[in-house]
């Protein structure tokens, strides 16, 4: 029973994780309508930076109780990339849907060399500081405080991208954005100022959900091509354009491969694949989306 | 229908004579050739043509691998059996699939054909007794028209006898493919790329032609998965990655999908690249992946979109 | 005269909300009714009944005796009933000629022929030709749909639907974004066109009354989705309260 316990705090961690990427994506495809294959590139990247930021400060002497916000700045250092790529994308948006898939897709291919020129072709990892945070256990349970860290890190955002996007004048007009650009511009909204600081922030979102994951995990070069589909999964789940979506998809994907892991081995993936479809076809607006087809 | 038809000629002529004038490397860097340019043929009957851009149509050229390996495995020899196999086996998985994805246009279309590859892909892996899991199954050497050519070495047997046969399975898709697409039924699937709603009113089966091209193409894709697995004498589940779709996409692009012939240059040209590439750097993923949004952004026509509008100029028409 | 289309007792209610009640019409051959009234009277929905793309609520909907409720545009222009729209629909990168060779190959049911030379098919050609005349686009049958003008682009859009060889068309406002001196113009194209093309009756949606008064056979007025008035023109604008709750002032000759 504990062992399922401990699968289960995996999938809840795993699920965390996921909702940052999946958050990041839904604001993406939500204001700008994009589809963004480099979502795993850009967690990639925020994996092997933090691997080396981590690497740099503990060199310098900094004390390994930093590295839960250490990994958390090295995700929203490379916010930096995120004005750049969404200028890029500018060139396209105009033009059909696939043209910006296929942009996206040469961004994933340019990064994956990136990640081996930088930091080569094996997988890094973190040693196992982050243990620092210490561990709750409850007879055979336990989980490292630190995944409970990152799982209260990843509520918080999502509070935090809630009350953004509801409460906040920016995040209403970050909405008003979504739903009708052309109004939007009408009324005075400087639409390309937002595109780009909404595609920063997926872009940190996304960074940071790779830094938060290396001290469990290696960083790989398959890590950015093997995430998207997960990542996919969950919007789609969840239901395109959907913060709420991107919560509860994670939720279910992260406890779908717990669940499989313990009961259905076999299939882990493909348990995610047939609901990805079952949703696509059956609801295709996902759980909480808006019909688009 | 003068232009393409010189174009063909042309192109027969030089694929038939190329191994004679070019080193026997690049002989070999034709087969896989041959097999993207007949799977890319059927992908833009989808793409270029019906407005669909399938992200998973690497599962159908892994039916074909899959299915040679099987059949060799199974102890048949013979390459037109295998075809005639795998034509139908892709028409079979792609039938059940194309009814459930073509309701859905666009990015909705996009991510169902992904979800459909990467599960093929999961059933690759997860059943390996069949199908060799992460290392794959051999396909063996295979009698093609009934011949052995025993004496052949496998190298020689790729330059030679099916270098020709490959180019004659290209020429028959070719033409079969020119047919399609300037048929009725070629027409009304430009309409719904066009507009779909409109091809409604004016009669035209928007959900069946779709699932029709969707079926086709899975065929065309199914014969160049056979070609390539052959070439590789290993079938493996790589070939499904959702990243090998992509591929796909690309070459579609690079060679420009708004034209016939554009797959086939694509096929070449990116084959060709990849290779020069290759030699030169190993980061030659970047170079590709900047040709790609380069391309995206500035040549979205494609190389054979370019030689039309250069043709054009050059005759003095407006482009 | 033989009745081509028509509603018996159809209703259409979304919740609680009654688009339509108790609608009854008939169009008959030979004929051009009009369908006049306020926005939010239930025309778009009546037309959308009428043309098979919605079901009703109750009530039947009959084209030449068959029901047609729900059916769909692709059986609707297998039936004979086609409908050209309000905004100008066109196929971009098609040629005028394969525009209408799209429809003219559903009319001949060649569909499905999927190595047939389409270009070398004398029965679609002759056809495409005759249609391409009748609204005077002949000369351009081998210009891309996207490089047409405006208007002859409205003209592409109508005639690819007349080239259904359909008995009764559906003409959803074809003069809007027309202007005005050109709208009677118009008019006149598309009913000689109809006769040419042999289409029986022809249903008109239109805002523009002198339109709807020189060329109708019978005006049928709705409001608050019911049928107020159904009558030739001569006593529909006798009638100068009809003519207040359908275009809200009073109109002088």
């Amino acid at each position: 029973m504990s062992a399922f316990a401990n699968i289960l705090a995996g999938g809840v961690f795993h699920a965390a994780v996921l909702f940052l990427v999946a958050a990041g994506l839904q604001l993406v495809f939500g204001v700008q309508k994009i589809v963004n294959l480099a979502c795993g590139s850009f967690y990639a990247l925020g994996a092997y930076f933090g691997i080396t930021f981590i690497g740099y400060a503990s060199q310098y002497g900094v004390s390994p109780w930093l590295i839960l916000p250490g990994l958390i700045l090295s995700g929203i250092l490379l916010g930096f990339i995120g004005p750049p790529i969404e200028r890029l994308l500018r060139t396209v948006y105009s033009r059909d849907g696939s043209f910006q898939l296929l942009l996206t897709f040469a961004l994933v291919l340019m990064f994956q060399d990136v990640f081996k020129f930088i930091w080569g072709a094996n997988p890094r990892s973190l040693d196992s500081a982050y243990l620092i945070y210490g561990t709750i256990s409850a007879g055979d349970f336990s989980m490292p405080v630190y995944n409970l860290l990152v799982i209260l890190a990843a509520i918080a955002t999502a509070a935090g991208l809630g009350a953004f996007l509801q409460g906040t004048n920016y995040g209403r007009i970050l909405r008003a954005t979504a739903e009708n650009r052309g109004m939007a511009e009408a009324l005075g909204v400087d639409v390309r100022r937002i595109y780009s600081a909404v595609f920063t922030l997926g872009a940190v979102l996304g960074t940071t959900a790779g830094a938060l994951v290396v001290p469990t995990s290696a960083a790989s070069l398959d890590m950015a091509i093997e995430f998207v589909v997960e990542a996919f999964a969950v919007v789609v789940i969840g239901g395109l354009g959907s913060m709420r979506g991107a919560l509860i998809g994670a939720a279910i994907v992260g406890l779908i491969r717990a669940l499989s892991i313990v009961f259905f081995p076999e299939f882990e993936v493909i348990a995610i694949y047939v609901i990805v479809i079952g949703v696509l076809i059956f609801r295709p607006a996902g759980l909480f989306g808006r019909a688009l087809a | 229908m003068k232009g393409p038809l010189a174009v063909a000629l042309l192109g027969t002529v030089a694929f038939a004579l190329l191994p004679y004038i070019v080193p026997a490397y690049y002989v070999g860097l034709m087969i896989p050739f041959f097999g993207y340019a007949i799977a890319l043929l059927g992908f833009n009957l989808l793409f270029g043509y019906t407005g669909l851009l399938s992200f998973g149509h690497a599962m159908f050229l892994g039916i074909g691998a899959y299915g040679a390996a099987v059949m060799t495995g199974l102890g048949f020899k013979s390459f037109e059996l295998m075809l005639v196999v795998v034509i139908l086996a892709s028409v079979a998985i792609a039938l059940p699939i194309g009814l459930l994805c073509v309701r859905y246009v666009g990015i909705f279309f996009g991510m169902l054909t992904l979800a459909f590859g990467m599960l093929f892909h999961s059933f690759l892996f997860k059943f390996y007794y069949v199908t060799g899991g992460d290392s794959g199954t051999r396909v063996a050497r295979m009698k093609i028209l009934g011949l052995e050519f025993a004496k052949y070495n496998k190298i020689e047997f790729l330059a030679g006898p099916f270098y020709y046969y490959c180019l004659g399975l290209l020429i028959i898709g070719g033409f079969l493919m020119w047919r399609i697409v300037h048929s009725p039924f070629g027409l009304h699937l430009r309409t719904i790329r066009d507009n779909a709603r409109k091809a409604e009113y004016l009669g035209v089966h928007v959900h069946r032609f779709r699932l029709a091209a969707f079926v086709i193409s899975a065929a065309f894709g199914a014969v160049g998965g056979a070609i390539l697995g052959f070439r590789v004498g290993l079938a493996d589940p790589e070939l499904v990655y959702w990243t090998q779709s992509g591929q796909l996409v690309f070459m579609a692009v690079l060679g420009g999908f708004a034209n016939f012939f554009g797959p086939i240059v694509g096929a070449l040209s990116y084959i060709l690249l990849q290779d020069q590439l290759q030699s030169l750097t190993q980061y030659w993923r970047f170079v590709l992946g900047a040709i790609l949004a380069l391309i995206v952004i500035a040549f979205p026509q494609g190389i054979a979109g370019l030689a039309v509008q250069l043709k054009r100029l050059v005759a003095g028409r407006p482009a | 005269m033989t009745v081509l289309l028509e509603t018996r007792n159809v209703s259409k209610s979304y919740g609680e909300f009654r688009a339509l009640d108790q609608v009854t019409m008939a169009v008959r051959e030979g004929e051009l009714v009009s369908v006049v009234g306020p926005n939010g009277a239930g025309k778009t929905t009546l037309v959308n009944l009428l043309t098979g793309l919605l079901e009703p609520t109750a009530g039947e909907v009959l084209f030449r005796g068959n029901n047609i409720a729900g059916v769909g545009p692709v059986a609707l222009a297998d039936h004979g009933l086609a409908r050209a729209f309000q905004l100008i629909q066109i196929f971009p990168q098609l040629t005028v000629r394969e525009t209408i060779a799209a429809a003219v190959v559903s009319r001949q049911k060649k569909r499905w022929r999927i190595l047939a030379r389409l270009s070398s098919d004398a029965g679609i050609d002759a056809r495409v030709a005759e249609v391409a005349d009748i609204f005077g686009l002949g000369p351009r049958l081998d210009t891309v749909a996207a490089a047409l003008s405006q208007g002859e682009k409205k003209l592409l859009d109508v005639a690819s639907a007349f080239a259904l060889d359909p008995q009764v068309i559906l003409l959803d406002e074809p003069t809007s974004g027309v202007s005005t001196s050109d709208k009677h113009g118009i008019m006149k194209t598309l009913i000689a066109a109809a006769k040419r093309a042999g289409v029986k009756a022809i249903v008109l949606v239109e805002h523009d009354m002198d339109l709807v008064a020189a060329y109708s056979h019978r005006i049928i007025a709705l409001s608050e989705g019911q049928v107020l008035a159904d009558l030739p023109p001569d006593r529909f604008f006798a009638d100068t309260h009809l003519i207040e709750t359908v275009i809200g002032r009073r109109r002088g000759h």
